[in-house]
């Protein structure tokens, strides 16, 4: 548990100034095709400065923390900040403070889980999946943990000290098609807490596990999808990225600032009426989210940021510096992911809302389509045009579900695209494994229902 | 134990290593310095000082594995991490394919350049700011680093391997955008390593022509339908064709795994004889390139396709050991050079009747199959030998094994970009869709 270092310097604060000391610890056990490949710990932790004079930034940070290191990085930052407010001379308005007050929720362990029991899990994993599951050619398990502590001080806003970990287990599967070119599908099991309370029992997972065996003894058997505009059901798995990369990084106020189209949109329809979007902060239909954000890296009390409502551009996400220059108040998107990370404008819960609709109905809808169930990387552009991989789907012939498709890709302009949606399922689903990669990588929550839509797929 | 030198905690990291019980023992420790201007929206917004530690530790225990890693080099943290170390491998299973290497002769490797001139840096981040708003009003430098990074490092391990490095150099990166009224154009982006800061940032490699392809790039055009043609893949788009072959087919996971479909086929026929491609660490026009392996060797500079002939796996000594094959010569896989054709580039795209100009791809990342699917970005219409319109929401779909057999022409110019020396590949046989 990091020690208090920081609060005794903030008397010295004069222009605003954060001070943040942080520790990430990772755990990780890859298991590929049954020998393990990794088996490993790491600690990375320390402490940054950073201060804001004229409307310029100056950052520093150290490995250490210790309370000289304090000191010299709250220098060096303040030193930065100097030279280039000489040698820039932004003049801009001072950034305006926020509600102060003082956030704990650290509920960290003495010691974390023991990697022995990520290896036992991935062990079993890996055992029941050769001994149950036959026309493998491969499979790949990964156990994976990730704790992040943070303590914040910071001037005209609120301190914090919060502990947040996250557990994750691939699974891969490979197999060959009829013509020996291999296939692979994979499920990342992900939710924040503790690895023993999130994992209890590998035997749980063997439902899912089930699953993913289907898919790919299925995928094995795919077809080339149709490349072209078509009519699709996306899963709930897609939905969630759709939001994040689709539409959730056009309306990132930095990103509107470079060029982004949601510039000349706000206020505008850009969606169907159906379609409504949220980055949550911490709560959903009055439940914690899977990635709560209570005060973020700027020392701002985190709230609901509506991006779309009712498929009007309602608003953007903020940090301190943009919410002035746009004249909006900042809700709490701010963070960085490592000590030596300044905080970047990030997503946190970021949500297509359901709708009303029957997931059977709307793939019954369909004369010729496809049904997209499962994605894997996804990027988003200044145009808001998307794309993001299909790692798994299936051809809709009459209302009913046909053969797989191989791996491919769809795309889009997000608020074109989002005017095609005309039915929106009455579930959702959250997804919370992997990171968002925009200068620094950051865990990021994304989900949503069903969604019917008209999309460009890839393929032959 | 902050006033040891960096040998010295190698050395007493192996000692205790050994006397915990580890057969063998590595160690990797590495300190660093970034001093990063950054730019956002055309305005300088951050000026960042990083120091930084890492300390890497191995240790193999009845031929059991563990890793752990800490970014302090203080005793407490050394010691946390020793420990660590051992309880992981005492936790791990036995894999007779895990070593280290063995001692050959010890080096020193120094590319240093006489410290930062933050100075000057500032003064050329500055005269591209400049520049871009005067001579490309329309381009919206969406964000922009410029960076001095130094870094010190040794690798050490218990059969008596040391390996020392120490690297200094700059480093730039920018993505931008081209805005009219309402029009945007794509992200583009340029980045570069330099060990000197001799020319304006504009003027290195391709920037100034990524950024002139930007502006071009408000006004775009659909293809029509679908069709099957030729594409121009340009040096930016390094990794959709040669990432991929590394990741896909050459790679560690891909041959223990017995995934790749190039298993068997070393010192066989994999591309069209055009194609000869290397990692190279050791290439002059590479920055701070790799010196000595994360297993213990001396890098050297590796034909991985040489006139079409598979070569070289990109093994890992574990991925060698493992699989019965031989290592590679380097790990440094993101170094890659690919040898210059015969034709000049406007020659190549004189040949094509109907084609792209492929600058950036955004797709799924591959399967093992090798099937890849994506979005043209920042690219052009090729017609009737010329290129012409910027294109949008066009979407490319090839398997890499076929396409690699389909390659037209290489052309002769090439771009150093301080990663990798590549230059323009014409692909037949690829998939090309608009709505």
């Amino acid at each position: 548990m990091l020690n208090d270092l920081l609060s005794a310097h903030k008397a010295e604060f004069k222009d605003y100034t954060e001070l943040r000391a942080q520790e990430n610890t990772t755990k990780r056990v890859t298991l590929l095709a049954g020998n393990m490949v990794s088996n490993s710990q790491t600690a990375e932790g320390g402490v940054s400065a950073r201060v804001c004079k004229g409307g310029t930034f100056g950052f520093s940070s150290s490995a250490e923390y210790s309370r000289e290191s304090v000191k010299n990085v709250l220098r060096a930052a303040t030193d930065n900040a100097v030279f280039m407010d000489r040698h820039v001379n932004k003049g801009s308005d001072p950034l305006p403070p926020t509600p102060e007050g003082n956030f704990k929720n650290c509920e960290k362990p003495e010691k974390d889980v023991s990697q022995t029991v990520l290896i036992d899990f991935a062990k079993t994993i890996d055992s029941i999946i050769t001994k149950k599951y036959k026309n493998l050619t491969s499979r790949t398990v990964v156990a994976d943990f990730l704790g992040m502590e943070k303590l914040l001080a910071v001037s005209g806003g609120a301190d914090s000290h919060w502990y947040q970990p996250r557990s994750t287990v691939y699974v891969f599967m490979t197999a060959e098609t009829n013509d020996g070119i291999p296939v692979e599908l994979y499920e990342a099991f992900s939710h924040f807490g503790a690895f023993d309370k999130i994992f209890p029992d590998p035997y749980l997972l063997v439902p899912k596990l089930d699953e993913l065996y289907e898919a790919i003894m299925d995928k094995r058997e795919g077809v080339y999808s149709k490349a072209g505009l078509c009519k699709c059901v996306m899963h709930p798995d897609l939905a969630g990225i759709l939001a994040h990369e689709a539409v959730g990084h056009t309306v990132e106020a930095d990103i509107v600032k470079g060029g982004s189209v949601a510039a000349h949109n706000l206020g505008k329809q850009v969606a169907s009426e159906l379609v409504s979007m949220v980055d949550f902060a911490h709560t959903f239909d009055g439940k914690p989210c899977p990635l709560p954000v209570y005060v973020d890296d700027e020392g701002v009390v985190a709230e609901d940021a509506v991006l779309i409502e009712n498929g009007i551009l309602k608003g953007y996400m903020h940090s301190r510096e943009t919410a002035r220059d746009f004249g909006a108040r900042p809700q709490g998107n701010a963070r960085g992911f490592s000590f030596n990370d300044e905080p970047l404008i990030r997503m946190r819960n970021t949500a297509i809302l359901p709708g009303k609709s029957k997931l059977n109905d709307m793939i019954e809808s369909i004369d010729d389509g496809y049904y997209l169930c499962k994605t894997g990387n996804g990027q988003a552009d200044t145009t808001g045009e998307f794309m993001f991989s299909v790692e798994l789907g299936y051809e809709i012939k009459n209302g009913k579900l046909g053969k797989a498709i191989r791996e491919t890709t769809i795309s889009g302009v997000a608020f074109e695209m989002l005017k095609t949606v005309d039915m929106l399922s009455d579930d959702m689903k959250w997804g919370i494994a992997g990171f968002c990669g925009k200068k620094q990588p950051m865990t990021t929550a994304n989900g949503g229902p069903a969604v019917r839509c008209d999309i460009n797929i890839g393929g032959r | 134990m902050n006033e040891m030198t960096r040998q010295e905690i190698a050395e007493y990291v192996l000692d205790e290593l050994k006397k915990a019980g580890a057969q063998k023992a590595s160690c990797a420790i590495a300190s660093g310095r970034k001093e990063e201007f950054n730019i956002e929206a055309n305005k300088f917004t951050l000026l960042r000082t990083l120091f930084d530690d890492a300390l890497s530790v191995k240790a193999l225990y009845d031929g059991r594995k563990g890793v752990a890693a800490v970014n302090k080099l203080d005793k407490d943290s050394i010691d946390g991490a020793i420990g660590q170390c051992i309880a992981l491998a005492k936790a791990g299973t036995p894999d007779e394919a895990e070593d280290i290497a063995e001692k050959i002769e010890n080096k020193g490797f120094s590319r240093t350049i006489g410290g930062s001139d933050m100075n000057k840096l500032f003064s050329r981040t500055k005269e591209y700011l400049q520049q871009v708003q005067d001579e490309y009003p329309k381009i919206i430098l969406e964000g922009v680093t410029s960076a001095f990074n130094a870094g010190e490092g040794i690798y050490a391990n218990s059969n008596g391997v040391m390996f020392t490095d120490e690297s200094e150099g700059y480093g730039f990166s920018s993505s931008f955008v081209a805005k009219d009224g309402e029009k945007s154009s794509s992200l583009s982006g340029f980045g570069a390593g330099m060990l000197n800061l001799d020319m304006p940032l504009i003027a290195v490699g391709l920037h100034r022509t990524m950024i002139e392809e930007s502006v071009k790039s408000l006004d775009t055009r659909m293809v029509d339908g679908k069709y099957v043609g030729k594409v121009i893949v340009t040096p930016q788009c390094d990794d959709m064709i040669w990432g991929t072959i590394i990741d896909c087919f050459l790679s560690d996971r891909s041959l223990i795994e017995g995934t790749s479909r190039w298993k068997d086929r070393l010192g066989k026929k994999v591309a069209d004889k055009k194609l000869t491609l290397r990692a190279v660490p050791l290439h002059p026009g590479i920055i701070g390139g790799e010196r000595f392996t994360r297993d213990g060797y001396e890098s050297f500079d590796a034909d991985l396709i040489s006139g079409g002939i598979l070569e070289s796996f990109a093994l890992s000594l574990y991925g060698a050991n493992k699989t019965g094959n031989k290592r590679a010569k380097n790990t440094a896989f993101g170094n890659i050079e690919i040898a210059p054709g015969d034709v000049a580039l406007c020659d190549m795209i004189k040949s094509i009747d109907k084609g792209i100009l492929l600058n950036r791809f955004a797709g799924a990342a591959p399967g093992p199959g090798g099937d890849v699917s994506g979005v043209a970005k920042n690219s052009f219409l090729i017609e009737n030998g010329a290129i012409t319109d910027a294109l949008s929401e066009t979407m490319v779909s090839f398997n890499i094994v076929d396409i690699l057999q389909d390659i037209t022409a290489i052309s002769k110019e090439r771009v150093e970009d301080g990663s990798s020396i590549l230059p323009w590949c014409c692909f037949d046989g690829i998939t090309i869709s608009g709505k």
